[in-house]
């Protein structure tokens, strides 16, 4: 555990032994040759209660300036340990410590009120976070300079888009100065560009050395916003420390283990293709987990069918985020020429450098080129073929030639334009 | 020690334990006063909106009311008035602390079902948000007694009336019907979350109390229809001495009505121990509950 470095920060928050207690209630089934008396009983008490621990036995600390994210499943406990640190329930055993200020970052739209114009809900969102109004003075322009509202600020804000809610309501949140900021999945907003900005802002406040806990399910903003994390499994803490570590750890949890070798034939095609060729098999070469680090080459085995004659056949790799949004392309410079039932292998090197840290899906086409038409594909496999996760790791050597490689921020996007030139014009 | 807010937060300490050991509750309070105020604020605005006469509406309606209790008790009934007041002054001058009352304890026992979406979203302590509601209540009252004071300039103008020199003091008395409505409506609240029947049994109880205690007519003439023996028990009613002790503020030779003085205070200093032991037991457990 990497994160076990000695650390001369004081201690914000301290989580000893938690435990969450909900009672649960379950419908008793009733056996079929139940005599009169069971059935009278069942009819009296339809219900038996039962103990569900939603955490139990959760540890941690997070020193001042600490960015922590809780990752894991739905279920896992993640917001249940929000609510006891920001003190909207309380744990039924075990302890919670913290000094200053804690506030949480809510679901948009929490406390606003739809009649009321954006100036006084802005007002009075913020004092729901807990700003007073001399705090809310200050950054009112800040607010709605942000939020891009503009005129409409004294518009009731029932009359707004609800992306201009959203705008507003992650504006006002965005500005508050808690000792511990708790984010929980609310960066997902608005169209791409406020996203951006959200992001954007996001990265401000994590460099600016507040101390952050963030849940989320997107790995990506995990791996900007946050400098340790925490696993919850079940109401469990199966890890604490490296940020990357508890990734795969959660995405262990989430596919069992990645696919390095995967029958392509059954997967489903998008209609209308025209099905020349058929890709059978894909094998991930050289990598057992898929994981790739700095200096690490993508490299993969395609074995593909012909099912008519074809000519200049290729390969394309599209790269897509969680999200699915598209984040690279790879063509492969190389053609194969196949005779109808010829099956061939082709084998393809991906150099990762340009691609941010990150999940990736990868998606196989095979393409034709012909004259007319240059994307013509023949083959191409949905959603992915396979999934690859690209670190940062090993970066740091590499660092004197190239300064930029050690961090990625989310905000920059997802690849990286390289062979930039220029020069300094007296 | 007493800092602003935000500056000393930073070495402030806070600790959460189970069973609600929090030792900064009080501070917590007064450190989101603020809310409060913006609740009631927003719990004005929001209530007009979109209206035409906009705050008209919170005269009309006790205006309306004392017009309707003036012609059925004292015209229709010819119920003798209280003194020399005039009948809708001595009605006017007993429905806003009544209304008081009732906004009160109606609004402070609802608070965990109304407030639920906020409440579970977000940390503030969860007094603030009957507080709110009670202010709001409170600035709807003092427009209320504008009017009163309109109504009896009315009066003295065309039937001689002047009120007592203690009218000063009305607005100071408010104190006491939003003391006994908000912690008797702080004690109900934790019941609200499991009996829901109380949300609708509430509005009922207050319409039969609004009838028992003396707002449509004067406190002698109730006395004067209830048996001799269950005088002194009917003279208790707190709510009673709420709206006697408002009466005797304004018409000058009104007796001060001892009992039901003493009685409201002796409510209104139990049921701010009970109301608040309660409430803090409720808050603790209602996210789960709700």
């Amino acid at each position: 555990m990497e994160a076990v470095k000695t650390d001369d920060r004081p201690t914000i928050l301290k989580v000893e032994n938690v435990g969450k207690k909900y009672i649960i209630k379950n419908l008793k089934t009733l056996p079929a040759d139940a005599s009169g008396m069971q059935k009278l009983r069942y009819r009296l008490k339809k219900y038996e209660k039962k103990d569900f621990w939603a955490l139990k036995d959760i540890s941690f600390e997070i020193k001042k300036g600490e960015r922590l994210a809780i990752v894991g499943r739905n279920g896992a406990g993640k917001s249940t340990m929000l609510k006891l640190i920001s003190r909207i329930t309380e744990p039924t055993e075990g302890r919670i410590e913290y000094y200053g200020r804690v506030a949480a970052m809510l679901e948009v739209g929490t406390g606003f009120n739809l009649e009321l114009t954006g100036r006084e809900n802005v007002y009075l969102n913020g004092a729901i976070l807990g700003m007073t109004k001399e705090d809310i003075d200050a950054r009112f322009d800040s607010i709605v300079d942000f939020s891009e509202i503009g005129e409409f600020i004294d518009t009731p804000v029932k009359r707004y888009s609800s992306g201009m809610l959203v705008r507003l309501a992650f504006a006002v949140a965005s500005t508050m100065d808690p000792d511990i900021l708790i984010v929980d999945e609310v960066l997902s907003v608005g169209d791409m560009k406020f996203r951006e900005k959200c992001l954007r802002r996001m990265d401000e406040i994590a460099q600016s050395g507040k101390t952050i806990i963030c849940v989320s399910h997107v790995m990506t903003i995990v791996r900007g916003l946050c400098n340790r994390a925490i696993v919850l499994d079940k109401g469990k803490m199966i890890y604490n420390g490296e940020v990357e570590h508890a990734i795969k750890l959660y995405n262990g949890i989430n596919e069992a283990a990645r696919i390095t070798s995967r029958d392509l034939d059954d997967l489903p095609r998008p209609k209308f293709l025209n099905e020349k060729m058929r890709m059978l098999h894909v094998d991930v070469l050289d990598n057992k987990t898929c994981i790739y680090n700095w200096n690490e080459p993508i490299r993969f085995r395609v074995r593909a069918e012909a099912k008519t004659d074809a000519e200049d056949v290729s390969v394309r790799a599209v790269f897509r985020c969680d999200n699915g949004t598209p984040a690279a392309v790879a063509f492969l410079p190389l053609h194969a020429d196949f005779k109808a039932g010829d099956v061939k292998e082709i084998e393809v090197s991906v150099d990762r450098h340009n691609l941010a840290p990150g999940d990736y899906k990868v998606a196989l086409d095979l393409t034709q080129d012909n004259p007319y038409d240059i994307y013509n594909n023949v083959d191409s496999v949905s959603p992915e073929a396979f999934f690859i996760t690209v670190r940062n790791i090993g970066a740091e050597e590499h660092a004197v030639e190239d300064n930029s490689a050690r961090l990625w921020l989310s905000s920059w996007g997802h690849s990286r334009i390289m062979d930039v030139t220029g020069k300094v014009v007296e | 020690m007493k800092k602003k807010n935000r500056d000393d937060s930073g070495g402030l300490k806070t600790v959460i334990e189970p069973n609600g050991k929090n030792y900064q509750y009080w501070k917590d309070i007064w450190r989101y006063r603020g809310l409060a105020l913006n609740l009631a604020k927003r719990d004005i605005t929001v209530r007009y909106k979109q209206t035409v006469i906009g705050l008209g509406w919170s005269i009309i309606s006790p205006v309306i009311n004392m017009l309707i209790m003036t012609f059925i008790f004292g015209s229709v009934a010819n119920l003798q008035s209280d003194g020399t007041a005039p009948y809708d002054v001595m009605v006017y001058a007993g429905i806003i602390p009544w209304t008081l009352f009732s906004k009160n304890l109606s609004l402070a026992s609802t608070t965990f079902l109304s407030s639920a979406a906020l409440m579970k979203k977000v940390y503030f302590p969860r007094i603030i948000s009957p507080a709110g509601g009670s202010l709001a209540a409170l600035i709807d009252s003092l427009i209320s007694f504008g009017v009163l004071l309109l109504i009896i300039l009315i009066s003295h103008l065309t039937e001689g009336f002047t009120p007592s020199w203690r009218i000063v003091l009305v607005p100071l008395l408010f104190v006491f019907p939003i003391l006994l409505g908000f912690f008797i409506g702080l004690f109900l609240s934790p019941l609200n979350i499991r009996f829901r029947d109380l949300n609708q049994a509430i509005p009922f109880f207050l319409q039969i109390g609004q009838y028992v205690t003396p707002v449509a007519y004067s406190f002698a003439v109730a006395c004067a229809a209830v048996p001799e023996k269950f005088r002194f028990i009917y003279s208790l009613n707190p709510v009673a001495g709420a709206v006697n002790v408002v009466r005797w503020c304004i018409i000058p030779d009104n007796e001060f009505h001892w009992p039901s003085f003493i009685s409201m205070l002796v409510f209104i200093v139990a049921f701010i121990p009970i109301g608040i032991k309660a409430f803090r037991k409720g808050e603790r457990t209602f996210v789960d509950l709700v």
